[in-house]
């Protein structure tokens, strides 16, 4: 009996194994240029993943669902296949099956107004399209989208007996909120213990971070890079990879502190040699938020090809890069806490106050000689889009050009990428850019 | 409002929900009184009373624009908190001496940012809010309220002993008690009082002082008490939903023949069907066990889904309800994931649900009409 057939919660993510299996042998064949070398790389350990799910799925080995920014280190310590419930939207959305799966959705009574990614991924929960862990770990910020989703996935009726265990957020970033966040981290990993059996060696976990502790300092060391003129890199790879190896797939491993070496020395040449992503840089953006998932290949190569505009940061590109102390178990919690909680891209300007959107644009600004400064107002993000007048009066006093879009990173048709051209150009020409 | 009440303190209800400062309110400024306003049911009146001030729930009567804050929000923010800061920004809240604010929703916890930022004010405090109801959050959130009554009794320079926050638990649990007998009142075949005048009266008790309104209320139900009303409604129904202050949104529907018999609103029920424990070891944490835990939740709490399902549900057989209205702010993402679970949840139970998005201010009254009306011919009503 083939495995679809005993569990159908697997069809969409075997389909997008088989899409990402696909999409590398295509980057195969542009393996001569360095940048499509490391993104195979990365499409290595994304299929790793996808490999030990359907592996933990077929031989009945235990296995999590969790959330981005939720301590992956824990589950690479622990050595616990893990997914993140949230993947699809972010992951796949270049399939040909996401512009249904929205409409899907919508027809199950999810409106068009909430946030597409939350709205998918309550859509393949409640449409038995997530593989079935052995225990959830839900997600309670950055904002308001994120509970309502593991809300739902509580209540469904084939999810309601997983056990689950959800952090609370404290809205502060003091030390009062941080001793509490990393209380409930230790408990959150005493969880997974109790429901996996997988037991948590605090000397594994300290060599894992130290892992995981190289590969922020290399993240960080690639954005420095990113400063110069021209930025090595543009928008086709920094912050998503980055991302993905670092708190996602290869979190506190020697072979992403490896990917990550291997970036920088890209980079390092690129600087060296002058080169960019384009022939000549004219514009370089600071774009706060996620890349456009859903259309990226309609609209971001327009923007180096037409503008010369280089995406030299963006929103998951930039944060404190705070090392963990692993010098007691004491540390570690409140490091893990810290990093997940105050550091980590989106959480750290959405969870709380209004300041660390402002104070990322003055930074960021600054570092990176931006030129303009972007906010996609993607649909979802709604306490950004309540933060607009903020950002828009830090460029006004940085003197940095604001523009604000508004489209849904997922689904073309909010704003197609027709319309969010012509509103860049008009931005570009208003502002004598380019 | 068109009433057929010819109560007199229900008349002073009707004013109060009608504007911002209401006569009542007035009058205790003009007697050197302060106010300090609040976002969201989850922040404790009873300290703000406690400290000799008269707590004001926010909300946005009276706007009619969102000129000013259009700068400082987007088309995809609710209607609420931007017609609530734009009449901050037009001077409409000067009456205020404070503000509270909490993290209850991405679009109204950015009130406080705006609001810091651009306008200012001497007194300006955000708390915390947990996501979960367990005993560490129970914990957390006593710390918070303890630092918040701190913060209030240094600014205004009164201390808030243990004994006056007693006390004014005391005198918000008699709020309470009083404004469930009026709901008491419309568990009758034909109530004596609508669910439009109800809200009335309930938006009332979050503008003025507690002790005078407290006395209206008396005054009010004594005069009810032993009558009924006219009858002839289509359903009794069961409103469900956040932030609905508007007693003309509820009347569209009851002109439709639907009568509302009760809620599970911000300004309903959820403030008062259950109290505060006044045999608890310390004031703080009894007020934080009642406002995290022990009270109605609204879907900003995580892991509460199935008691407001099962709240609605009871609160249905208990009021002998048709079915069920539920209405939401358009962007509200709360309640539109709530909305959707708890359709399925009455659907099991067997009671209909309508479900309406709705702008803060009033609008689209014919089509509101109409889908009430055909809600209520589904019913076979």
């Amino acid at each position: 009996m083939a495995l679809i057939d005993k569990h159908p919660e697997l069809a969409r993510y075997i389909t997008e194994q088989g899409w990402f299996e696909f999409l590398r042998e295509q980057t195969l064949a542009m393996i001569e240029i360095p940048e499509m070398q490391l993104q195979v790389k990365t499409l290595d350990s994304l299929l790793k993943m996808y490999g030990r799910i359907l592996d933990a799925v077929e031989n009945d080995k235990p296995f999590v669902s969790s959330y981005y920014c939720l301590a992956p280190e824990l589950y690479t310590a622990m050595d616990l296949p893990y997914y993140m419930v949230m993947q699809t939207p972010f992951l796949a959305s270049s399939v040909p099956y996401l512009l249904t799966d929205i409409d899907a959705a919508e027809e199950m009574g999810l409106g068009n107004d909430l946030c597409t990614a939350i709205r998918l991924s309550i859509y393949y929960v409640e449409a038995n399209l997530s593989p079935l862990p052995t225990c959830a770990l839900n997600l309670l910020y950055p904002c308001d989208g994120a509970p309502l989703l593991h809300e739902v996935i509580k209540r469904n009726e084939r999810w309601r007996n997983i056990p689950m265990f959800a952090c609370d957020p404290p809205y502060y970033s003091d030390e009062r909120s941080l001793d509490y966040f990393a209380d409930e981290m230790r408990k959150m990993a005493k969880f997974v213990e109790t429901n996996t059996g997988a037991k948590l060696d605090m000397d594994k976990l300290k060599e894992t971070l130290e892992y995981s502790n190289q590969m922020f300092q290399l993240w960080d060391e690639y954005n420095q890079l990113r400063r110069n003129v021209p930025s090595p890199h543009g928008w086709g790879i920094g912050a998503p990879q980055c991302f993905s190896q670092a708190w996602v797939y290869e979190a506190g491993t020697p072979q992403g502190v490896e990917w990550f070496k291997k970036l920088v020395e890209i980079a390092e040449l690129n600087v060296k040699n002058g080169v960019g992503p384009v022939p000549e840089e004219k514009i370089r953006l600071f774009w706060f938020d996620l890349l456009p998932f859903g259309w990226v290949f309609e609209f971001l190569p327009w923007l180096e090809e037409e503008w010369g505009a280089v995406m030299v940061m963006d929103m998951f590109g930039n944060f404190p890069y705070t090392m963990i102390d692993t010098s007691s178990e004491e540390e570690i919690w409140r490091g893990l806490a810290k990093r997940n909680l105050f550091d980590a891209p989106m959480v750290r300007q959405a969870r709380g106050v209004a300041d660390n959107f402002a104070n990322d644009i003055a930074r960021i600004v600054k570092d990176f000689k931006i030129d303009a400064v972007v906010w996609p107002g993607h649909m979802g993000h709604k306490d950004g889009a309540a933060t607009v007048g903020i950002m828009r009066e830090t460029c006004r006093d940085l003197s940095v050009p604001f523009v604000h879009l508004g489209l849904d990173l997922f689904d073309k048709r909010y704003s197609t990428p027709d319309q969010i051209k012509d509103k860049m150009s008009q931005f570009f020409r208003a502002m004598g850019l380019g | 409002m068109e009433t057929n009440l010819k109560s007199k303190a229900f008349q002073e209800f009707s004013n109060a929900a009608e504007t911002l400062v209401n006569p009542v309110l007035q009058r205790w400024k003009d007697q050197g009184g302060k106010v300090v306003g609040y976002f969201c049911s989850t922040v404790p009146e009873e300290i703000i009373t406690a400290a000799g001030l008269t707590p004001f729930r926010m909300r946005a009567t009276g706007s009619t624009g969102t000129e000013e804050s259009d700068a400082f929000y987007s088309s995809i923010n609710c209607s609420f908190p931007r017609h609530c800061f734009n009449q901050v920004l037009t001077g409409d809240f000067k009456f205020l001496d404070g503000i509270v604010c909490v993290n209850s929703c991405d679009h109204v916890r950015r009130i406080y940012d705006n609001w810091k930022r651009f306008v200012p004010t001497d007194f300006i405090e955000m708390m915390s809010l947990p996501r979960k109801t367990g005993p560490d959050q129970v914990g957390w959130y006593t710390e918070e309220l303890a630092m918040l009554k701190d913060k209030v009794g240094k600014h205004f320079g009164v201390e808030i002993t243990d004994d006056r926050l007693w006390e004014a638990v005391k005198l918000h649990n008699e709020t309470r008690r009083l404004q469930k007998k009026l709901y008491e009142l419309r568990k009758q075949e034909k109530p004596p009082i609508t669910g439009a005048e109800t809200l009335a009266v309930m938006v009332a008790g979050t503008a003025m002082p507690k002790e005078q309104y407290n006395e209206k209320l008396r005054e009010l139900l004594d005069e009810l008490s032993g009558t009924e009303g006219p009858g002839g409604h289509r359903a009794r129904l069961l409103i469900v939903g956040g932030i609905l202050d508007d007693p003309a949104y509820i009347k569209v529907i009851e002109d439709q023949g639907g009568l509302v018999v009760t809620d599970s609103t911000c300004f309903g029920s959820r403030l008062m069907w259950v109290e505060v424990d006044e045999n608890a070891s310390d004031p703080i944490s009894a007020l934080a066990q009642y406002y995290l835990t022990d009270r109605p939740s609204c879907p900003r709490m995580y892991g509460e889904h199935d008691n407001r399902a099962q709240y609605v549900i009871d609160m249905c057989r208990e009021f002998n309800c048709d079915g069920v209205i539920g209405e939401r702010l358009i962007f509200c993402d709360s309640w539109l994931v709530e909305h959707y679970m708890l359709g399925q949840d009455l659907k099991a139970a067997g009671i209909p649900m309508l479900k309406l998005d709705r702008e803060y201010l009033t609008s689209g009254i014919g089509q509101l009409r109409t889908r009430v009306q055909a809600f209520l011919e589904t019913m076979g009503r």
